[in-house]
């Protein structure tokens, strides 16, 4: 389907732009740490360290600072007993940083690093996985629309542009309104490098740090009612852009000829109009995938996710501790957001530079 | 074609839009499992209790006469009554008070989008791959790439608390309120204004900001490139005349189009943007309702979205067409 020549563009594009490359690391870096979460993150990430029972009490450490001599401290207020008067009293306490949370802590003590790293499945997984989904509704949406043409495009073209009319962070929280009663629905993925860890199937030399996977969670909540809400709001995008390449290419001779030939119209949509309107689609697809990962952001934020160990239910987490000096807890997981769709954004830049010969060279526009 | 019936399909169009927006919250709430009354009747409540419960919401007649009546109260402007509050209108006062809050915010941080992108736009497409170009791009790929409310919550941690007014909680003035006192010769409640509203503005209007720059630079460059740039320089017209009499003029056409599809981004934002300033808006009843189950009041309010985005839209599709009578022909 990708033919030589789009293969010696992209690699000619890529050499020349430090944007595309630097785009590339960043997405490929992410997409890793999310896989092998278990293996880079230094802690389980639900695991709070609030001082009960034996446990130390590690909650509202700072991060570690980056200059050496100005270290951060954190200020965490704990209710004592007076042991003269037997009353309690509130007590704030310094907190300096700890070498084994780099990233510091949030509130119930749990590891910021630790967070991100799982964080970043969930955000990837629904970018991904909502991108394809609404590639998957949208574009033979659009393509039947196009190639039919007459009353039946104009008809899916309209029932497309009602979709339209709703901003989608309106549409998606309208949505989320309809399934909220139901439960958020959400699923554990069992994870595999943990399984493996536990049990003996593998030999636990093949998994690096074995031991340490071995007690990190066992699965991780993924949002399904997010990911079909992001789906649903976006695949009119897919079909206008489906639509537009089918409707050119419907005209081109090489349809009239296999339609001489004798093909049936399924078959000239998947070997002819398809491949030809592949380029445009994936470049749409990877614009979705950040924009999706922003509004995965924006509905985990709102509390409409149905897990909590997201980046954007991260940062309303952190919220309360602005104005009262423990300000990492809300900055870091935006951080990483910010990573993530500046990485997605670049490499779209990139695809379109590559895949567009109108504005090849040029990498500005939207 | 003719602009007047181009005019006439591009609304008729818009109706059928808003009409289709319309069916489609209407059946959202037939998708909505459970049944309303059980969620709003007290848990002790009898069957008399909830069926004059039911039939007050309407809710015992059948779908297709629930649904004209739907329609035809929308048709006159009758947006229903809240399902929680039942004797208070949907559009009673303080929605209007919210839905103005929501519009000044909306409008500020489009103004402040304006205002920083053109020029920013203009400035990196003149001097490009030079500091200032790469400023620019850089500016403009962070700012479509974060969250806003992250941008609110750092906004409020690195401004707003050292200078110890954080504009959220009591809602600030209404800007009618503000002139009308300013010109009672009080200048302080505009002052109020401008303080509650720079830092939610400045949020808002960040996306846009990248974006409008991001546009305006290769819509520049684009425009340079063509044969009557280099025949204004030939004859020897100042620089400035050329980029902002023709280039400027010319890129900006295109980029109105854009901006009106990308409205709903605005919207949007403006949504997330009240919840982290807690501006009393109408993005922050949304969520308030959605909590509440409030359905006919989400109803209207996302019906009241829809209608002034597609407005919105066709007011920008038809002065597009009449600045630029090409595409009346597409």
């Amino acid at each position: 389907m990708i033919s030589d020549r789009v293969k010696a563009s992209l690699k000619r594009e890529f050499y020349q732009s430090r944007a595309a490359q630097v785009g590339l690391a960043l997405v490929v870096v992410i997409i890793l740490t999310a896989v092998f979460a278990p293996m880079v993150a230094p802690h389980d990430p639900n695991t709070q360290r609030v001082g009960t029972g034996d446990a130390e009490d590690r909650s509202d450490l700072p991060p570690l600072s980056p200059i050496p001599g100005y270290e951060f401290t954190g200020v965490s207020e704990q209710t004592e007993v007076d042991p003269e008067t037997g009353e309690f009293e509130t007590v704030t306490v310094e907190r300096p940083a700890d070498r084994s949370y780099p990233l510091g802590t949030n509130g119930r003590g749990q590891d910021i690093l630790s967070r991100l790293i799982y964080g970043a499945r969930v955000s990837m997984l629904v970018g991904l996985l909502g991108a394809g989904l609404a590639a998957l509704v949208g574009v033979p949406y659009g393509l039947v629309a196009g190639y039919i043409g007459g009353r039946l495009d104009d008809g899916l073209m309209r029932a497309a542009d009602v979709m339209l009319a709703f901003p989608s962070l309106v549409l998606a929280i309208a949505l989320i309104g309809v399934f909220q009663d139901t439960g958020f629905h959400t699923t554990e993925l069992p994870d595999p490098f943990v399984a493996a860890a536990q049990s003996d199937t593998v030999p636990n030399i093949l998994i690096p740090r074995a031991d340490h996977v071995a007690t990190m969670p066992e699965a991780t909540t993924f949002p399904v009612t997010v990911t079909m809400v992001v789906a649903l709001v976006n695949w009119v995008w897919f079909a206008r852009i489906a639509r537009g390449e089918a409707l050119s290419i419907r005209a081109e001779e090489y349809v009239t000829a296999a339609r001489s030939l004798g093909a049936s119209n399924l078959t000239i949509l998947r070997k002819h109009v398809l491949p030809n309107a592949i380029t445009p689609i994936i470049v749409l697809a990877t614009i979705q995938v950040a924009f999706i990962i922003l509004l995965e952001a924006s509905l985990s934020f709102l509390g409409f996710s149905g897990t909590d160990l997201t980046w954007g239910a991260d940062i309303q987490q952190g919220r309360n501790g602005l104005s009262s000096g423990r300000w990492w807890i809300s900055t870091m997981p935006g951080l990483a957001i910010i990573a993530a769709v500046v990485g997605v954004n670049l490499l779209g830049d990139w695809l379109r530079d590559a895949l567009d010969p109108g504005i090849q060279g040029e990498s500005g526009g939207v | 074609m003719q602009y007047g019936r181009f005019l006439l399909r591009r609304v008729v169009h818009s109706l059928f839009v808003i009409w289709g927006a319309a069916t489609v919250v209407f059946l959202l709430r037939f998708l909505t499992p459970g049944d309303p009354v059980t969620v709003l009747a007290p848990p002790d409540a009898g069957d008399e209790v909830r069926d004059a419960l039911r039939q007050r919401l309407g809710l015992d007649e059948p779908v297709h006469v629930q649904y004209f009546e739907y329609i035809t109260d929308l048709m006159v402007a009758d947006f229903g009554k809240s399902m929680e509050v039942l004797d208070r209108s949907v559009l009673d006062w303080i929605f209007w008070t919210r839905f103005l809050r929501s519009v000044e915010l909306a409008v500020s941080a489009t103004l402040i989008a304006i205002a920083i992108a053109i020029p920013l736009g203009v400035i990196s497409a003149r001097r490009r791959h030079t500091v200032s170009d790469y400023g620019a791009t850089l500016f403009s790929l962070g700012g479509i790439s974060t969250p806003n409310f992250w941008l609110g919550l750092m906004l409020i941690l690195l401004i707003a608390v050292p200078v110890g007014f954080i504009p959220t909680g009591t809602p600030g003035p209404l800007l009618h309120e503000a002139v009308g006192d300013l010109f009672a010769g009080d200048p302080g409640t505009l002052g109020d204004w401008l303080r509650f509203m720079f830092l939610p503005a400045l949020t808002l209007g960040t996306y846009f900001t990248a974006l409008i720059t991001r546009l305006t630079r290769s819509g520049m460059l684009e425009e340079i490139g063509k044969a009557y740039v280099k025949a204004s320089r030939a004859k020897g017209l100042p620089e400035t005349l050329t980029m902002y009499r023709h280039v400027l003029r010319n890129t900006l056409i295109p980029i109105v189009t854009i901006l009106g599809l990308q409205l709903g981004t605005l919207i949007g934002g403006a949504i997330i943007t009240e919840t982290v300033f807690e501006w009393n808006g109408l993005g922050q009843l949304l969520i308030e309702r959605i909590n509440a189950r409030d359905w006919t009041m989400i109803q209207g309010i996302v019906i009241i979205i829809a209608i002034g985005f597609v407005s919105i839209n066709t007011v920008v599709d038809l002065l597009y067409a009449y600045l630029d009578p090409r595409v009346i022909d597409e």
